[in-house]
């Protein structure tokens, strides 16, 4: 297999929009292209990721959709769904595809649009990623289904509320770096711990908002790489599922398909955590970059809500998590979180993330969670 | 090739009738909650129905207090995934125990609901 590198990265600001998601997307292809110096006419595909977009747009086909709006027209695209993954699955799918020499210049992005229908609807358009028999009908929201991981990590652990909310503080706190980030606040311990209860022991502040947004890159094989500035490379990419009904997991307070796309992934690129320098992780809700950042290992199972406390994941911590704001500040436009992610870390490896830039970054690597944790991705990224 | 042991809409009619079905594999005798197809354990694709006590503990819970536009007139309400005696776990709404009450461990008993029209798991006190 060939080695595989980002060269161009584009992401629009994160928040409410009044344009389509193709034309999100557009213009984040548009400034990856251009970010990368690479003519739209050299792309031989688009993988791409979007969700919700035959409810919330009554649009379905957004692959080509998305390539007609960005004016490529005729490359072959296909939309992937994997739920709040999908654009991470896009990108895994696009590195296997030039990584095996059938293409050399693949564009991968994702875009979503949700706030142009009422909050009621998108909780429930979310929740058609659980189980329409089994957990819809029981009305099972997406806060609830952490609610479930929180109380069995609190319950296993002694994890606390204001564990969790430590994480929404140091996220807030990044965002505010982050001119992309949806918010761009300081919040502090009380405002997550008084704020209203969305599904117990999960709080408004406790879960990242809704978002319109989209996000690109540029994937391309190292002949190409190698004539472009400041190449990215991929060391190692990879998906695991786990059960779909949560009442079939083994057990709620880990994400186990964190666990084995992480073990892949690390696998691919024949180094361990303790070699990363920079994550950006699926935080979701404050309790997911917990368990996340257990199951990705770089803390012990348990002690996630602790290094949150301590500070060990902020900027200028231990292993800082989410310089971007995470999902939390900097949004959550489901298809284009995956590809938004990777953004961020080739950002950072680049050392062009500004006031957010973790000192000396060399290696990183993004978690993107699908729906009900029965999907991840984990992918890892290397300077020269 | 064989019938499945218990599809979805048969698991459902007969919650509704008050009985909890599970499925055995006829091979390994690993225990599931329809429908599966293939044995996740040893791969082998011969079921027999089994039926299940309902009686379990709470592994799990929340209370939902903004809810998907369907359910809106229910909040607030508890979902718990509960732990059965023989082994396997299911979501269920939690009813006719005060929310304050709601614990790890907690006893429950499987009870049939209707929730908007459709047949669900429901658990009320052991």
């Amino acid at each position: 297999m060939r080695r595989v590198a980002v060269i161009g990265v584009g992401v629009t600001k994160f928040g409410r929009h009044d344009r389509t998601s193709a034309e999100l997307f557009a213009e984040a292809a548009a400034d990856a292209l251009a970010d990368a110096e690479m003519p739209a006419a050299r792309v031989q595909a688009l993988y791409y990721g979007n969700v919700v977009g035959g409810e919330t747009e009554h649009q379905l086909h957004t692959g080509p959709q998305a390539a007609s709006v960005l004016g490529i027209p005729t490359v072959p695209t296909t939309r992937f769904e994997t739920a709040c993954a999908s654009s991470h699955a896009a990108f895994r799918h696009a590195v296997m595809e030039v990584a095996s020499g059938a293409s050399d210049v693949v564009l991968v992005g994702g875009a979503e649009r949700v706030l142009n229908v009422p909050t009621a609807d998108s909780t429930e358009y979310f929740a058609y990623a659980s189980d329409a028999s089994w957990e819809q009908t029981l009305g099972l929201t997406f806060p609830g289904v952490f609610a479930l991981v929180a109380r069995a990590h609190m319950h296993k652990y002694g994890t606390t509320e204001e564990q969790m909310a430590a994480v929404a503080v140091k996220n807030h706190k990044h965002g505010v770096l982050n001119p992309k980030a949806q918010f761009r606040k300081e919040i502090t311990l009380d405002t997550v711990l008084s704020s209203p209860k969305v599904a117990d022991p999960l709080k408004l502040y406790d879960c990242c908002p809704f978002t319109d947004g989209g996000a690109a890159l540029v994937l391309v094989s190292e002949d190409v790489a190698r004539t472009a500035r400041r190449p990215i490379w991929v060391l190692g990419s990879a998906a695991a599922s786990d059960w779909m009904l949560i009442g079939d997991k083994r057990d709620l307070s880990r994400v186990a398909a964190t666990e084995r796309a992480a073990a892949a992934a690390y696998r691919q690129a024949g180094i361990g955590p303790q070699d990363i320098d920079v994550v950006e992780l699926h935080d979701c809700f404050t309790i997911a970059e917990i368990v996340a950042t257990e199951g990705l290992g770089l803390f012990e199972p348990g002690t996630g809500g602790l290094a949150a406390e301590k500070g060990w994941t902020s900027l200028g911590g231990k292993i800082p998590v989410n310089p971007s704001g995470g999902l939390k500040a900097k949004g959550h436009p489901i298809g284009a979180t995956g590809a938004a992610q990777i953004c961020e870390i080739v950002t950072q490896l680049r050392r062009e993330a500004g006031p957010r830039q973790v000192d000396g970054a060399r290696r990183g690597l993004t978690h993107t969670l699908g729906g009900n944790t029965a999907t991840v991705l984990v992918s890892v990224f290397g300077r020269e | 090739m064989s019938e499945p042991a218990v599809t979805v809409e048969r698991f459902f009619e007969q919650a509704r009738a008050g009985e909890l079905t599970g499925i055995r594999c006829g091979a390994c005798r690993a225990l599931a909650i329809p429908p599966k197809t293939l044995c996740p354990e040893c791969g082998a694709r011969r079921w027999e129905t089994v039926p299940l006590s309902g009686d379990g503990t709470i592994a799990s819970f929340t209370v939902i207090r903004v809810a998907p536009r369907g359910h809106a007139d229910d909040v607030p309400y508890a979902i718990a995934a509960v732990r059965l005696r023989e082994g396997v776990s299911l979501l269920g709404r939690v009813v006719d125990v005060p929310l304050e009450t709601l614990a790890v461990g907690l006893p429950v008993r499987f009870r049939p609901i209707v929730v908007k029209d459709r047949s669900a798991i429901g658990f009320g006190p052991a």
